[in-house]
């Protein structure tokens, strides 16, 4: 039976620049038991299909064309008070940012309750049975029923949604983003309930989300949305396997895959049209490396393509040869690879630099060699690892006291210390690459900011080029600040809202005694055009919000490499930007740190991105780095138990690799105490005893690969202690 | 009740007797180290170097400004306000216990009415937000905000008491009606002492009401735009719940805590509104003493306000994480 | 969505021209025309303190008589409690000789109402802006320092608004000024004393927010000092908060003056509209129902007052857009 379909069903938004096409034409169906994913980016239109469907459009939102069927009842047409009644017993929406969809001033069971007593019809003893049901059944601690939402982490508030949606058991399970901003293990364990759920249940879902890899793990089917309509729809496998649409094939080849690691992820240039003023062809024709001049003039339409499927391509019947096309990078990258920087680079070396400071030697040293493959080499970032380490962590730990002081002691709140970077050792070359990887909490960010000396060591000596951190003051400090860089995870407030770009990339020069206003400008237009931003010229007197995600990001990164810095910090570079725009910075950065002999440390939650861009990764675990060695064998033969289960929890974009069943629980403990024996004993799934009271010994390879795990030290052949599934030592 | 919503109510307190006593200190600083001798208006010319000494001794001016400051400070430790100039025999306690109730009964029931209007008011402009009716209705209260009380209690007067003369102009009851009031309770019950009442806190609730209907109706309009109350939408919630469950009832936090912390500076703003009605109150009682140099009174009514002012401050603080869950734990604060 | 069409506008527009510019002065001023450009009330408001500004600075030349003499009639008898003539029933007492002057009428002991009501506006202008500029500054730059500085420099400043706040302010100013001579600047002291803790506090919340942004933190990692943070990159973002709160404390302070003068503790020498109404008040203008007297310096004040909100409230909608929103 048909759930929901769609047809022609068109949404416009008023806005003061006229009205904005945000949904133009859609046309799907839901079968029952069906799982649909639709995937889009941000401004695709998805979200407003979904408050268009259950009519939660905002005031200046209307639907102008079309029709929505639910189980052959026309919802537009229906009373509101009937819509009202559909909601939730029929059709049940987890919204995006589910994390704040639950009162706060209320216990999450009452919610549960209340919606069951109200919507429902139960009684108030039935609820509660029920309530404790739907606990359990999304894997919720069932005396955990009354405590309220603060007291919840995020995943488990994500369950706790998931429970209030099937509470009235709906026909249609709308999902908007349901595992975005979580952390990897959690986000694993949410799509694992929601594939056990539509196991157990046979529910039909419809999913919404921008990441590919989520549909390929809970999805039977695929639909691609684009500038408001959609433009492919297939069965999950076929599409993973032979996408049919320019744009799908570019969001495939956008992913990284830990299993089949690409050696370049194609980057989509440009942005989507302006649903202002549609254009009136294709609407994906400006960014498409296949465009034709037909495509700029017919609007395709979505047509069969093979069993089952539909796309809107008109070159749809020489997909398969444009797949093998495709798989070419450099044609999706046609801008970075065709304008090579060699000859800029040279050009500009020591005409921009103010008297008595030397001039960048770097540029200079990369600009003879041939651009030709810019994005592989041996090591990723082309360096010679020998000599003086350009940095060094020595048992550098840094703790915060919170709560404490005469305002925390007069406020009653009880002093804690929180370790939270504890005893961490690492080097780095010049021109090097490290991965910092860990869920949240593990101190990867921390660590981020004392390596650019934002926050002072507690203990232990960062020592960058011979100099101690701890030490610097003054004029040293100042030079310092110009050699080491730091780029934001969010572009939106990495920039002065108030300035103007140019005042923005300005500023570092001004500060470290640029005087002339001349050699400024020209030091930040050829740092503009570095960064592919081009013609530098026109976004110099553009202010942030004018910019698009990726453009803002490229502006900081601009600005973090005006002052022809040696270390670079990059704190989640790309994770708030689209998919389809994330490889291009990350290319850029890579092919920049190369040609400047740029060291740099990534700091990420996303191993995939790290294996791409990294010559070494390490693993961080409540302060401590658990693993630490070359990114491909950190990711091919991870050593810790930990790095096995973030690995294992990576979701593959492709519905044909399953991911290993995980065998550690979501829950990073608070860093508020120090432990006698191995930090990730409480959760890890091979716990001996020994690792209870016993700190795990470093075992270090020849390739430099480093475990800290009693696994692999004198204790390895100890009896394992076992667990309950929970991950409770039993 | 958690252990950390115990330890933030102690340390409140605590934070509130350390403000006290600095308050309390400077007000001790004020009325000794004033240009002009709090005695000097009370000391007349006649009086012999005797009566003039004795009188120091009587109020402990004598000793040195150290010690003078530890008896000040027992003495309020232990409620001792001292005795009055101005009025004959009778100690400060005497006289503010007398004002305290009276001021204490207008300041709540023109709160309580204020509020009332305020948070409903509120909802109403919230739920009716780009109407006309919202525009016209803030605007409105906006220009009852920024009319001087005492002016709108002028004009109340001349309509109703002495134009109309429907409701009495000033005081609690006329004198032969208050002779026959032995306690209280006798007050409260009688019929006149509330019509004395009608005007004075119809003028107050013209004021007040405002505070808590912009308050309201900008909470409200936050809420809403909140996933929560998008969540109970979703969920099929009638649109008088979705407003009134789940959007006021977070909306109204702010609110209780404002109508909290509203009865310690109402208590302390009703001086003007006193005058104009001559009402029995501290705030009437403060401006006479100040008028008769009567500073022991002055003294005894300030700190009076301001001990009730710090106490509402703590209470509010108190009743703040106490309705809102988070508060308490967000002494919990996120690192990494 | 609109980037393209930006770029292209870029291409070919004239770039050159402004990107130098965007100083905190300017970006400043900009909010500031914003606010007045999008807020139609916020524009009344500002109109009206221009009108008794102007009426302020020329009121010796605009009263037709001076404000504190008591009027005398050819007969030389005091012109007492004259009703405005266009109240007058023919064939009542209109105060001869001197009609035409009386626009609002004379007091009961024959001042003219009318040019103490012009007069009464340079009490009301000087006190608000002083005691609204006092309360900006103090509570700016405090909230700034325990905003920026943190640790034992905040504590200690916010223990300071504790008290503050702990403080009862009318009580307050009327011991202020039965130990002072009696002055408008009392109502000043005194509110400069006090009513920095609410901008105080809102300034240094402001402040954390802003501390945390990543692009103070890029400001710091590329060597901007302490100095070259507050000012080039904190202070731009929260002068637009110091002028709301500005706004709003010259209406309180022209209503605390109002008030203070009505119990009778401003200087007789100096007219204000408080003043005025103490003086209906006192010489039972109610009973008599002299309207003429009782509302004027009440509308007065009214009007100034709103105009202080309305200019708040545009400041407020072009700062916290959330609140616009329909």
């Amino acid at each position: 039976m048909t759930i929901l379909s769609l047809r022609d069903l068109k949404v416009e938004y008023a806005t003061q620049d006229g009205s904005v096409q945000a949904v133009d034409g859609v046309s799907f169906d839901i079968e029952e038991s069906q799982q649909l994913g639709l995937i889009g980016e941000s401004g695709c239109g998805k979200t407003t299909l979904l408050k268009a469907i259950v009519q939660v459009l905002p005031r200046n939102g209307q639907i102008s064309a079309g029709k929505i069927m639910f189980k052959g009842m026309d919802l537009l047409q229906l009373p509101a008070a009937d819509m009202r009644q559909l909601r939730w017993r029929e059709i049940a929406t987890i919204p995006q940012a589910s994390m704040d969809s639950l009162n706060p001033v209320q216990r999450v069971g009452s919610q549960l309750m209340k919606l069951l007593t109200i919507r429902g019809g139960y009684d108030k003893r039935a609820a509660r049975r029920r309530a404790v049901d739907l606990f359990d059944l999304v894997g919720l601690d069932t005396d955990r029923l009354m405590h309220y939402p603060h007291e919840f982490s995020g995943g488990m508030k994500q369950r706790a949604v998931i429970a209030m949606a099937l509470a009235l058991e709906p026909s249609l399970l709308i999902a908007d983003e349901p595992v975005t901003a979580l952390d990897v293990i959690v986000q694993h364990q949410i799509l694992e309930v929601l594939r056990e759920l539509e196991q157990e249940l046979n529910l039909t879902v419809m999913l919404i989300t921008h990441d590919i890899s989520v549909v390929a793990q809970v999805c039977d089917s695929v639909a691609v949305m684009y500038a408001g309509r959609i433009v492919e729809q297939a069965a999950a496998k076929p599409f993973f396997a032979s996408p049919a649409h320019p744009y799908s094939l570019g969001l495939q080849q956008a992913f990284p895959n830990l299993a089949r690691p690409r050696d370049v992820l194609v980057s989509i240039e440009g942005y989507p049209p302006d649903l202002r003023e549609p254009p009136a062809g294709c609407r994906f024709a400006e960014r498409c490396p296949f465009v034709q001049s037909a495509c700029h003039d017919v609007d395709p339409r979505l047509e069969l393509v093979g069993e089952d499927r539909v796309a809107a391509c008109l070159r749809s019947n020489e997909m398969n040869e444009l797949r093998i096309r495709a798989e070419d990078p450099t044609l999706w990258q046609n801008v970075e690879v065709a304008r090579g920087f060699a000859d800029q680079a040279e050009a500009s070396v020591g005409r921009g630099d103010p008297p008595g400071r030397p001039s960048d030697a770097s540029p200079d040293a990369t600009a003879g060699q041939p651009p030709a493959d810019p994005y592989r080499s041996p090591s990723k970032s082309g360096i010679e690892v020998d000599g003086e380490p350009l940095l060094e962590m020595r048992n550098v730990s840094k703790r915060f006291k919170i709560g404490g002081g005469l305002a925390g002691l007069l406020r009653g709140d009880k002093e804690q210390t929180v370790y939270a970077v504890n005893n961490i050792s690492f080097s780095l070359q010049r021109g090097e690459s490290l991965g910092l990887a860990g869920e949240s909490g593990c101190g990867k960010s921390t660590t981020g900011k004392l390596l650019v000396k934002l926050i002072d060591a507690s203990d232990g000596d960062i020592i960058f080029d011979g100099t101690d951190l701890a030490a610097m003051s003054g004029d040293e400090l100042l030079g310092f600040r110009e050699r080491v860089q730091l780029m934001f995870q969010n572009p939106f407030e990495a920039l002065n809202p108030r300035f103007t770009l140019y005042r923005s990339l300005t500023e570092p020069l001004i500060i470290h005694g640029w005087k002339n206003e001349d050699t400024r400008l020209q030091r930040v237009v050829e740092t503009l055009d570095r960064v592919n931003l081009r013609p530098a010229e026109t976004f110099l007197d553009k202010y942030p919000h004018q910019l698009s995600g990726g453009q803002l990001q490229r502006v900081v990164l601009a600005r973090a490499l005006v002052l022809h810095p040696d270390f670079l910090v990059a704190d989640e570079p790309v994770s708030m930007l689209d998919v389809s725009v994330r490889a291009g910075i990350l290319n850029t950065t890579r092919r920049l740190a190369r040609e400047l002999g740029l060291a740099t440390v990534y700091i990420s939650h996303d191993l995939s991105l790290l294996q791409y861009t990294c010559d070494r990764i390490a693993i961080m675990y409540l302060g401590e780095i658990v693993e630490i060695g070359p990114s491909d064998a950190v990711i091919n033969n991870p050593q810790h138990p930990y790095t096995q289960a973030l690995i294992a929890a990576v979701p593959a974009p492709d519905p044909t690799l399953e991911n290993p069943p995980l065998r550690i629980q979501e829950g990073v403990p608070r860093p508020t105490e120090l432990f006698v024996g191995c930090p990730f004993a409480q959760r890890c799934p091979d716990v001996m005893e020994v690792c209870h009271n016993t700190r795990p010994p470093q075992a270090t390879n020849d390739n430099g690969h480093m475990a800290q795990c009693h696994l692999y030290g004198e204790h390895r052949n100890s009896p394992k202690l076992k667990r309950d599934p929970i991950g409770e030592p039993a | 009740m958690s252990r950390g919503v115990v330890y933030y109510i102690a340390g409140r307190f605590l934070q509130s007797v350390m403000v006290l006593w600095i308050i309390v200190t400077l007000l001790f600083l004020l009325f000794r180290l004033a240009p002009s001798n709090p005695l000097a208006s009370y000391i007349d010319t006649t009086f012999t170097k005797q009566q003039e000494a004795a009188l120091l001794a009587r109020f402990g001016l004598d000793k040195p400004l150290h010690e003078q400051y530890i008896i000040y400070l027992v003495n309020l430790a232990r409620f001792d306000l001292g005795d009055t100039f101005s009025y004959a025999g009778k100690s400060v306690l005497d006289i503010l216990r007398a004002d305290l109730p009276n001021t204490i009964y207008l300041t709540l029931s023109s709160l309580l009415v204020a509020y009332g209007v305020g948070v409903l008011g509120g909802i109403l402009m919230a739920a009716l937000r780009g109407s006309l009716f919202e525009r016209v209705g803030t605007t409105f209260t906006l220009m009852t905000r920024a009319a001087p009380t005492f002016w709108v209690g002028m004009l109340l007067l001349t309509f109703f008491a002495f134009q109309w003369k429907l409701l009495p102009s000033s005081g609690i009851a006329p004198a032969m009606v208050r002779y026959r009031w032995e306690t209280e309770w006798d007050k409260l019950m009688s019929p006149v002492f509330w019509r004395h009442m009608i005007l004075p806190t119809f003028t107050l609730v013209v004021y007040l009401h405002g505070l808590p209907l912009l308050l309201m109706r900008s909470n409200m309009l936050e809420v809403l735009d909140q996933d929560y109350v998008t969540m109970s939408r979703l969920a099929g919630y009638r649109e008088w719940r979705v407003m009134i469950q789940t959007a006021a009832r977070n909306a109204m936090l702010p609110v209780l805590t404002a109508l909290t912390l509203g009865i310690g500076y109402s208590i302390g703003g009703n001086v003007v509104i006193e005058n104009v009605f001559s009402w029995p109150g501290l705030g009437r009682t403060l401006v006479r003493a100040v008028q008769q140099a009567d500073y022991p009174l002055a003294q005894g009514a300030f700190f009076l306000i301001a001990l009730i002012i710090v106490f509402m401050n703590f209470i509010a603080d108190i009743l703040y994480s106490l309705l809102d869950p988070r508060v308490g734990a967000s002494a919990q604060a996120q690192v990494s | 969505m609109q980037q393209e069409a930006m770029v292209r506008e870029a291409a070919t527009g004239n770039p050159e021209a402004r990107f130098r510019q965007g100083s905190a002065l300017r970006q400043l001023w900009e909010t500031n025309l914003e606010v007045f450009q999008r807020d139609r009330m916020a524009l009344f408001g500002l109109i009206v303190f221009a009108a008794f500004a102007i009426i302020a600075v020329f009121a010796p030349i605009l009263a037709p008589n001076d404000p504190l003499t008591p009027l005398k009639n050819n007969e030389g008898d005091w012109i007492k409690d004259a009703m405005p003539y266009w109240l007058a029933e023919p064939g009542e007492d209109v105060a001869e000789g001197y009609t035409n002057d009386f626009v609002l009428g004379t007091t009961n002991i024959g001042r003219d109402i009318f040019s103490q009501l012009i007069h009464g506006s340079r009490a009301a202008l000087l006190v608000g802006f002083s005691a609204a500029a006092a309360v900006a500054v103090i509570g700016t730059v405090i909230g700034l320092l325990a905003g920026y500085y943190g640790g034992w420099i905040d504590t200690v400043l916010m223990r300071a608004a504790d008290v503050a706040f702990g403080i009862p302010f009318i009580p307050f100013i009327i011991v202020i000024a039965a130990f002072f001579d009696p002055s408008i600047w009392n109502v000043v002291i005194a509110m400069a004393i006090l009513l920095w803790r609410d901008t105080g506090r809102v300034i240094r919340s402001q402040v954390l927010v802003i501390k945390e942004q990543a692009f103070v933190s890029a400001a710091r990692v590329s060597g901007a000092s302490d100095l070259r943070i507050i000012f080039v990159y904190i202070a731009p973002s929260i002068l637009p908060l110091s002028f709301l709160y500005g706004s709003f404390a010259i209406a309180w302070a022209i209503l605390t003056e109002a008030s203070v003068s009505f119990l009778g503790f401003s200087d007789p020498e100096t007219i204000s509209w408080g003043f005025m109404l103490q003086d209906a008040f006192l010489s039972l203008a109610l009973t008599r129902g002299a309207f003429y007297w009782i509302i004027p310096p009440g509308l007065c004040i009214m009007l100034t007052v709103m105009a202080g909100f309305f200019i708040g409230r545009g400041y407020e909608e072009v700062l916290f857009p959330r609140l616009r929103r329909m």
